[in-house]
């Protein structure tokens, strides 16, 4: 997997990003000249009263609060990398328990076995679940709950982004449940469960690792879309995306208040994608 | 690998797009002059485009609620009275209007020979008939409380009577409205949309599959109401005012919530009133745009509503904390091109207004005074006391209170009051608020219906107001010298006792503070300059009557919005 990262560019890229990303969210707030939820009505505010531009005392200038951007941006990459993060470890544990079970019962070479239906429950759920749009289902969940805190987007994020790491695991099962190994541990009369946890969950974990971090990417982006269409979680929490609401109205008074969490969000979505990348041509290298 | 490399493309194009759109400096766009600025000719014809961030809530007169509505529907509907250029009560479809000597009855002179959308004739009978309609029991009119002092109001709100008693027609042409206790507020309320004349073909109750048809300058088409998008009004070719309107017809594109000043730029707008605070700032200081920009009256004001019937607002002094820690002028500072603080009930525009009469204040000390008073003592240097548990505040996303609450929010964490925001859609918030015991503290404002302090006081703080169900007193706020003052003012004649009842009312209210005031605000207006008689009218939000328009060039023609091509452009280039 090294060998792979090390020869590509864009995975160097993608991963001095992701570090970048959360050395900016581990550092940032603690550095920032100001806290992030606190006005300063007169020093964030021009003679116009409009929210002052990039200076040395707020770096990234101030927001339509009069609050400082960079400690408020700084903020938002703890809590996209967090929902990022958690809601793709949900995701992922449900798609892969999900894809490991359907692929272990699928039926071989297009003939039926008896534990075949499980597969085909699990996987026509799978289906009905890819035909309604992601974020569509995203957004009608987050506009359907009462008050969206980090936790609930977690949540909504984690249920409902597992179903393609699902198919994919489900695929990977399919082809490692043939090979030898797990043949003869069969044969040496383990369970099902304890094949399914040491022999295979192992040998898919590679393609998880590359799923999980590209849905990193979508998950932080999802959670910038709930944000934006103020479905996400409420002020004065500063996610990017409601960032990039508050900002829209300032786009030629106060560019900044846009091109920041727009930035944001491109750079680590990104630079998670470069990194998934990365590590998808070195595990098809490997293999 | 496709699929990732198209998003990679597309994340750079995006990112390219936003340093090429905000690279340069938009200025604004040169405003359209008029054909024949010194000719002051009215000119007939043409269609004045204008736009609302929301949409009207409806085409029938008694459900109308808020200002835009009932502006719109002034344009369908010709009432016995009207609000003119000064904001005075004047005839409309009254000839004449005498009051008797003792204020107990209106006697109406109707103009004869006027007609319907529909072309039949309009009398006395369709003014009972559409008065009874819509305060039938069974319309549901959010205001019919205005017209309470009618006789036999109470019978017929009631279903006890079949008639409204005090509505008499006695000639062809005259009709007379007869009430049971003076009201000072009576023609006023009677501008308004609710009980403008509807045709015959409204019937005597309430239906909402009726099609709208009246005796204003306008007419709705079939289909010009598309719930959420458009609005289209035509000339009314026999309106009783011989010449007028001079425009064909009015549109409206609905529900603009964004993007106003685009459209408005790139001539697909001839009027703008919903601007954002930065594109207002930019109108109010360009030499070229000042003479086409006007801000209109402050119609309405907003505050912080404490539901006095839950903890802690249960208890004056939490509630008098709330006032004194609210900085006004730091929220005035979020939208200052359209905000003024505010410090009581009735905003500075109204009649009726006391500029003598401070109200609340912000006073940090005195409301951590007002705390330690209640039983809930802070100590701002160690965080320590106050109200233990999170105040839950309901607020419509999206909205500007959504911004002023923040400022309030810090605020209130400074004297002990910790407020979570629970977002909803407007109308959850609506349900959840007007409804008993449901929400401790949220946003309220109010519009004004009719120039005069009782349309704000006696819906929002009379215990009358207090419903279980669609209460319009949001703080659930009882007074018994307020309910006293509120009602002898409605009585009195004398301006100056009034004047002296609405104070002692405002003052009890500020006093008692079931609401913490904020601010005042209005709108400001920009017009093009072919867009000619376009005046900010003193009620109305928009009064198009007279206007006309004097356009030269073909409005398609003009070119599109600077920053829109070159957002195209970097689009294009990077992909």
């Amino acid at each position: 997997m090294r060998g792979g990262l090390r020869g590509g560019r864009a995975a160097k890229a993608g991963l001095a990003i992701v570090v970048a990303l959360v050395a900016f969210a581990a550092l940032g707030p603690l550095i920032a000249p100001h806290d992030a939820f606190t006005s300063d009505f007169v020093r964030g505010a021009s003679p116009l009263r409009m929210p002052i531009g990039p200076s040395r005392y707020f770096w990234f200038g101030a927001d339509r609060v009069y609050r400082d951007e960079f400690a408020r941006l700084a903020v938002g990459a703890r809590l996209s990398l967090a929902i990022g993060v958690l809601s793709t470890a949900i995701a992922t544990a449900i798609g892969a328990a999900v894809g490991i079970v359907a692929g272990w019962f699928a039926a071989r070479d297009g003939g039926r076995a008896s534990w075949s239906i499980v597969d085909v429950v699990l996987m026509r759920a799978v289906d009905v679940g890819l035909a309604f749009p992601f974020l569509l289902l995203v957004m009608a969940i987050g506009a359907a709950l009462d008050r969206t805190t980090a936790t609930t987007v977690i949540l909504v994020l984690g249920a409902t982004g597992w179903l393609g790491t699902a198919r994919v695991v489900r695929a990977k099962t399919m082809q490692v449940r043939s090979l030898d190994f797990i043949v003869a541990a069969r044969a040496l009369g383990r369970s099902t469960p304890g094949i399914l946890w040491r022999h295979v969950l192992p040998n898919v974990s590679g393609v998880l690792a590359i799923v999980a971090t590209l849905s990193v990417a979508q998950m932080i982006l999802a959670e910038s879309v709930l944000g934006y269409l103020g479905v996400g979680i409420g002020p004065p929490a500063p996610t990017w995306g409601r960032m990039l609401y508050e900002g829209q109205d300032y786009y030629l008074a106060g560019p900044w208040l846009v091109a920041a969490p727009a930035a944001a969000i491109v750079i680590a979505v990104l630079g998670f994608h470069l990194l998934g990348e990365g590590l998808r041509n070195a595990l098809d290298a490997r293999d | 690998m496709r699929s990732t490399r198209a998003i990679e493309r597309a994340l750079m194009a995006v990112a390219v797009s936003l340093v090429g759109a905000f690279g340069c400096n938009g200025a604004l766009e040169s405003p359209f002059a008029a054909a024949h600025p010194d000719d002051d000719t009215p000119r007939r014809g043409g269609t004045l485009h204008l736009a609302s961030f929301a949409d009207i809530a409806t085409l029938d007169p008694p459900i109308a609620s808020d200002m835009f509505t009932s502006s719109v529907l002034r344009l369908v509907y010709a009432g016995l009275v009207d609000f003119d250029a000064n904001g005075n009560v004047a005839p409309d479809l009254a000839s004449r209007v005498d009051e008797s000597d003792d204020g107990l009855a209106y006697r109406f002179m109707l103009r004869e020979g006027v007609r319907f959308h529909d072309g039949a004739e309009l009398t006395a009978g369709d003014v009972k008939r559409s008065i009874e309609r819509a305060l039938a029991p069974t319309t549901p009119s959010p205001t019919a409380g205005f017209y309470e002092s009618i006789e036999g109001f109470e019978a017929y709100t009631k279903g006890e009577a079949p008639h409204l008693e005090g509505v008499v027609v006695e000639g062809r042409y005259l009709v007379t409205i007869r009430l049971h206790e003076r009201d000072s507020a009576f023609l006023p309320a009677l501008a308004m949309a609710a009980l403008r004349v509807t045709c015959p073909s409204a019937g005597d109750t309430y239906s909402p599959s009726w099609a709208a048809c009246g005796a204003g300058p306008f007419r709705v088409p079939p289909g010009g109401w598309e719930r959420g998008r458009t609005l289209t009004l035509v000339r009314n070719e026999s309106y009783f005012r011989a010449g007028l309107p001079y425009l064909d017809a009015v549109t409206w594109q609905l529900n603009v919530v964004h993007g106003e000043d685009f459209k408005f730029a790139r001539g697909e707008l001839d009027v703008v009133r919903d601007l954002t605070q930065p594109e207002t700032v930019r109108y109010q200081a360009d030499e070229r745009w000042k003479p086409f920009g006007a801000l209109e009256k402050m119609h309405g004001m907003q505050g912080e509503s404490m539901n006095t019937e839950i903890p802690p607002f249960d208890n004056v002094e939490v509630r008098r904390a709330v006032a004194s820690a609210i900085d006004r002028d730091h929220i005035v500072m979020l939208k200052s091109s359209n905000l003024t603080a505010l410090t009581k009930p009735v905003p500075p525009d109204l009649p009726g207004y006391d500029p003598q009469l401070e109200g609340q204040r912000y006073d940090h000390a005195a409301a951590l005074q007002h705390m330690k008073n209640a039983g809930y003592a802070f100590d701002p240097a160690t965080g320590r006391g106050g109200w233990p548990a999170p105040i839950v505040y309901d607020v419509a996303k999206q909205s500007m209170q959504e911004v002023t609450a923040q400022s309030m929010q810090q605020d209130l964490a400074k004297i002990g009051l910790r407020v979570e925001l629970r977002m909803s859609s407007l109308s959850t918030l609506y349900s959840i608020t007007h409804r008993r015991g449901k929400s401790q503290m949220s946003p309220q404002g109010w519009q004004e219906d009719f120039p005069d302090p009782s349309d704000f006081l006696d819906p929002l703080f009379s215990s009358k107001a207090i419903n279980e169900e669609d209460s319009t007193n949001y703080a659930f706020y009882r007074s018994a010298p307020v309910d006293d003052a509120l009602a002898r003012a409605r009585r009195e004649r004398d301006p100056k006792t009034r004047a002296r009842l609405y104070e002692s009312a405002e003052r009890t209210i500020c006093d008692d503070a079931p609401w913490a005031f904020e601010f005042a605000y209005r709108f400001f207006q920009v017009h093009q300059p072919y867009v000619r008689n376009l005046h900010v009218h003193p009620v109305w939000t928009t009064d198009v009557i007279e206007v006309w328009l004097d356009r030269d060039r073909d409005r398609l023609a003009r070119a599109e919005a600077p920053l829109v091509r070159r957002l195209f452009a970097s689009l294009r280039g990077a992909l």
